[in-house]
């Protein structure tokens, strides 16, 4: 069922979100950085033709040596700032300093519509490089004037910036990413103090999901509670469902074994076919109802019982039944773990099992009650025993496989063990038969352990 | 012994009648709650055999009425819904035993002789006075190991005498356990049968104490 978490996929969602956005961002500022060089250096470079022009007009001859602008760099050989003047043939008039001993490529494109073409070209020394060429008739002759850049020097620059930027937005990116983990934290803490209201409903801690949850979950928690409300609903709904059918059908069958085994009847044929048939009918009736109420029972989630009261009130009951009996209660630690579980079913448990010891015993009978350790947390050990003949380890093995009886001649069904059995099952505790220290059969009922409730108050409740 | 039968399923009722009379009772029936509490609450019985499912008013609650009214003869509960916490709510109301349904009748009748036996503060199922002894179970009465003779009325008489000995018993309260509501009560034929009973006993067992009744002396 578990498929991933809510969490990591937001986490994961996030960070892939966040990179893809971090690095295109990266790679704009860095565009927009690099051409923002390259306008500038563009700029430049018109700025130098133009004060080339301004020194040809003022010299009247694009060749004269006096033409020269200012910034070193054009002296510097190689340094990928050049100038040259040109006339319409393409022929070389004039250059820069930095320009000895090369040559420099014509550029092809078409002149703009202020006689201006721009390119990037690559010189002999492989330092690639911005040319700017404006076509201009000065003193009515036509030339060209060429300016170039070092663009190398732009892109180091950009290679610096992208450096520098990859640096600050990987920070950003890491805090962006640890606060989208507190951020998911803290929107799915309700989803874990939902998660812990259920839990201490299955715990039998509480009957409903307690709590006030925000917009997007509190229907689920009103929905899980209206769940548990119609699932008790059916279950009270099949236990009275299955009263009415027991009431229903046990009063004729009653009626009918009566008759047919009253006077002349249970010796005539007719008697005889009635009794054996009413027998089975009773079993199947006795069987198929307990199934039915264990069924119905194996879906109670939420409820708990405290075993010391019950077990007080089962020996109150006991005693009252059988008045030449005495039971020996050790009032267990209050800190004895309740049962997880439905107190009814308890009471059937332990009920039977008590039975049994007064059926069999010789006047004495024992209840203890302890707490186990377990990994799946505190179990409740219940012990009876009695003093009776007891059973040697086959019998109990017997006893413990379904609708054995070892003795047709007490009272029962011999369904009694098996409700518990059943029941231990549906609880996922175990029933285990022993001989007692008291020389009859010691049961030791297993069954798991919830947190101790509210509204324990055994001074009332004393047997004795 | 006076018992009272509230059943509301006509044949169950008829059944239970016919096994206790046959065992020597003298039995009332009621075959709804309300009929069941009315009779429980006015006359005297030794003790009352009680469906949980009636109509108008359940078993539970006509027991319930009895206890706070006082009534303490015991009750034995008859149902069946047989889960403990029935039991225990029955035994809570103030039931003193359950048969679960469907029963067998000796059931019916070994808890009811128990809960008649131990109200009377007996433990076993044998009674005795001097060299009488009385086999409630079977119905037996002895004198000195030799069995004696007795009509189902002698018996009910003696065994009710001894199931109190030691007590002064008026022959209204003999007239008044001994025979259920319909019989012609005319306190004479106590008279009658204490009369044919000191015949087949020794003369010394049931005694007259004047103007009060009779008595078996404790032993």
């Amino acid at each position: 069922m578990r498929k991933g978490s809510i969490a990591a996929s937001l986490f994961w969602l996030s960070a892939g979100w966040l990179i893809i956005a971090l690095l295109a961002t990266a790679f704009l500022l860095t565009e927009l950085y690099s051409r923002a060089l390259d306008n500038s250096l563009s700029g430049t470079l018109r700025f130098h033709i133009e004060t080339l022009v301004d020194r040809t007009l003022a010299g009247d001859d694009p060749t004269s040596e006096s033409i020269q602008i200012g910034d070193p760099r054009f002296d510097r050989p190689a340094s990928g700032w050049y100038w040259l003047i040109r006339d319409a043939d393409g022929a070389v008039l004039n250059s820069s300093g930095s320009m000895v001993g090369m040559l420099m490529p014509e550029l092809a494109g078409a002149f703009d519509a202020a006689n201006l073409r721009s390119e990037v070209e690559t010189d002999q020394f492989g330092t690639r490089v911005r040319a700017i060429e404006l076509a201009a008739t000065v003193n009515d002759r036509a030339l060209r004037f060429t300016a170039t850049g070092s663009l190398d020097e732009i892109l180091e620059l950009v290679d610096e910036f992208r450096g520098q930027t990859l640096i600050v937005l990987s920070a950003v990116a890491i805090m962006l990413a640890i606060m989208s983990t507190i951020v998911a934290r803290i929107a799915l803490r309700p989803i874990g103090r939902l998660r812990s209201a259920i839990e201490r409903v299955r715990e039998g801690e509480t009957q409903e999901v307690a709590g006030d949850y925000p917009a997007e979950i509190a229907p689920v928690a009103e929905e899980v509670n209206e769940l548990l409300r119609s699932n008790t609903q059916i279950i009270e709904r099949a236990r009275n469902q299955v009263g009415n059918l027991a009431h229903g059908l046990k009063t004729p069958i009653a009626v009918l074994r009566n008759e047919a085994s009253a006077g002349k009847a249970r010796d005539s044929v007719l008697g005889k076919v009635v009794l054996s048939e009413v027998e089975k009918m009773q079993q199947l009736v006795a069987t198929y109802l307990d199934r039915a109420r264990i069924a119905a029972r194996s879906a109670v989630v939420g409820k708990k019982a405290d075993a010391t009261h019950v077990m007080l009130r089962l020996a109150r009951v006991m005693e009252k039944l059988n008045p030449d009996k005495t039971i020996a209660f050790v009032r267990p630690d209050a800190s004895l773990p309740w049962f997880r579980g439905d107190e009814g079913d308890l009471e059937e448990m332990a009920g039977n099992l008590l039975d049994n010891a007064c059926k069999w015993s010789n006047g004495k009978i024992g209840i203890s009650m302890l707490a186990e350790r377990s990994p799946s947390g505190a179990n409740l050990l219940i012990k009876i025993e009695d003093d009776g003949p007891g059973l040697t380890e086959d019998e109990a093995k017997a006893v413990l496989r379904r609708g054995v009886r070892l003795d047709e001649k007490t009272p029962g069904s011999g369904l009694g063990l098996d409700i518990v059995k059943e029941l231990v099952d549906v609880y996922g505790g175990s029933l285990q038969l022993k001989r007692s220290v008291l020389g009859g059969v010691l049961a030791e009922l297993r069954l798991p352990g919830a947190k101790i409730g509210l509204g324990r108050n055994l001074s009332a409740l004393s047997p004795h | 012994m006076r018992i009272l039968v509230v059943e509301d399923d006509a044949n169950l009722n008829r059944q239970i009648k016919d096994a206790l009379t046959e065992a020597g009772y003298a039995v009332d029936v009621a075959f709804d709650g309300e009929e069941g509490h009315f009779l429980g609450d006015t006359e005297p019985y030794d003790a009352v055999v009680l469906d949980i499912g009636l109509p108008h008013m359940d078993g539970l609650s006509v027991l319930e009425a009895w206890r706070r009214a006082g009534r303490a003869m015991p009750v034995l509960l008859l149902t069946a819904r047989d889960r403990w916490s029935d039991k225990v709510q029955g035994i809570d109301a103030g039931a003193d035993d359950y048969v679960a349904k469907p029963f067998h009748m000796e059931e019916v009748l070994a808890r009811l002789r128990a809960l008649v036996r131990r109200a009377a503060g007996h433990s076993s199922n044998e009674i005795t006075a001097g060299p009488v002894r009385l086999d409630v179970k079977a119905g037996k009465v002895t004198v000195d190991g030799q069995s004696v003779k007795l009509t189902s009325h002698e018996l009910r008489l003696l065994s009710y005498l001894m199931h109190h000995k030691g007590k002064v018993i008026s022959r209204t309260e003999l007239t008044e356990h001994l025979y259920d509501q319909d019989f012609d009560r005319d306190s004479n034929t106590i008279e009658v049968f204490v009369g044919r009973l000191r015949k087949k006993l020794p003369e010394d067992v049931i005694q007259t104490v004047r103007g009060l009744g009779y008595q078996i002396a404790e032993d």
